[in-house]
């Protein structure tokens, strides 16, 4: 009996917990995001603990995840890089390797929730607001007004702005989500050609899952970077103001 | 007025030459559109809840949604990235 191909997506619970009402148990995705974590610190501790002037393989692999976000900020951000560096580096390596370790078999795809990447995107969308609500004051949301506007077009403007402002966090969270979903669904239901089609002709379905692999790793990196880049770019506008 | 080679395209130049960085931006363009819509017919209906003016918060927002999103997919195209408000091209 073939499976449907969203069953994937299925939250488990490993350690079944209960907190009165709220069921906080220990699921397949928390594992995997703890796996995450521990992984990412690993990564970028153990291979720069020999400090060497010409770096090894891993080494070179956290010095260019460095260099590229560092190179990120430091041109969205300017001078202000510093201080948001480590958040948005976070963010990158916690949807890059959700993204990753949902390629390897078994694992759970744990960005592949509106709920996880929504709290992503909420965190990032409170941060920016926040930080233009700090540096500018009320003056911030002097955002929503395009300079040289004719006043009779004001409120029509005004409430497109705000509208369009609004979405970001939804499209922020909805575009990671989906290119997960969509990739996913799409592997399984190939996988299952495979099976049904049996062994003759079952080899062709999968080398058109071998080729879809490919894909989704590389699409994998490019969500984590549309990720970390927006988070730049919606921190711009909150410091600068134009 | 004559265009050199090197200023043909009228993008601006692209300083972080990360590989596939197009491709990053056109997988974007889809979901601004969508999500703009979704954030205009969500408050329209909260308005007409909020007022009981079903169905005109619902249509009217649903129109200013699609204009929030075309004016996303407008300022990502132009190269003014996701900017709130008109930014003056350098």
């Amino acid at each position: 009996m073939l499976e449907s191909p969203l069953e994937q997506f299925v939250i488990k619970p490993i350690i079944p917990l209960h907190l009165g009402n709220i069921d906080i148990s220990f699921s397949q995705s928390a594992l995997w995001m703890g796996i995450s974590v521990i992984l990412i610190t690993l990564l970028m501790t153990l291979s720069v603990r020999s400090k060497a002037l010409v770096p090894g393989r891993w080494q070179n692999v956290s010095e260019m995840l460095y260099e590229f976000i560092h190179g990120m900020v430091s041109e969205n951000l300017g001078d202000d890089s510093k201080k948001y560096f480590p958040f948005v580096f976070s963010v990158y390596m916690i949807v890059l390797m959700g993204n990753l370790l949902g390629m390897v078999p078994y694992s759970f795809t744990y960005t592949s929730h509106i709920i996880v990447t929504g709290a992503l995107a909420l965190a990032v969308f409170t941060l920016a607001t926040g930080v233009g609500i700090v540096r500018h004051g009320l003056h911030f949301f002097s955002l929503f007004l395009p300079k040289g506007l004719p006043w009779v077009l004001a409120p029509l403007i005004v409430v497109i702005e705000v509208i369009s402002y609004l979405s970001r966090p939804i499209s922020l969270s909805v575009r990671l989500f989906a290119n997960m979903v969509a990739g996913h669904t799409m592997l399984k239901v190939f996988a299952g050609f495979s099976v049904m089609l049996g062994v003759m002709l079952g080899i062709f379905p999968m080398v058109v899952n071998v080729a879809l692999y490919g894909l989704e790793i590389m699409i994998a990196f490019i969500q984590a970077y549309v990720f970390a880049i927006l988070t730049c770019i919606y921190l711009k506008d909150a410091i600068e103001l134009h | 007025m004559s265009p050199t080679p090197d200023s043909a395209d009228h993008k601006p130049p692209t300083k972080n030459k990360v590989p596939l960085s197009g491709t990053g931006q056109a997988l974007r363009a889809g979901t601004d559109l969508v999500a703009a819509l979704v954030v205009g017919g969500f408050l329209g209906y909260w308005i007409d809840r909020w007022l009981g003016s079903k169905p005109w918060g619902m249509i009217i927002f649903f129109f200013l949604g699609f204009a929030a999103g075309f004016l996303n997919i407008y300022r990502s195209q132009m190269g003014q990235d996701y900017k709130i408000g008109f930014k003056d091209k350098e």
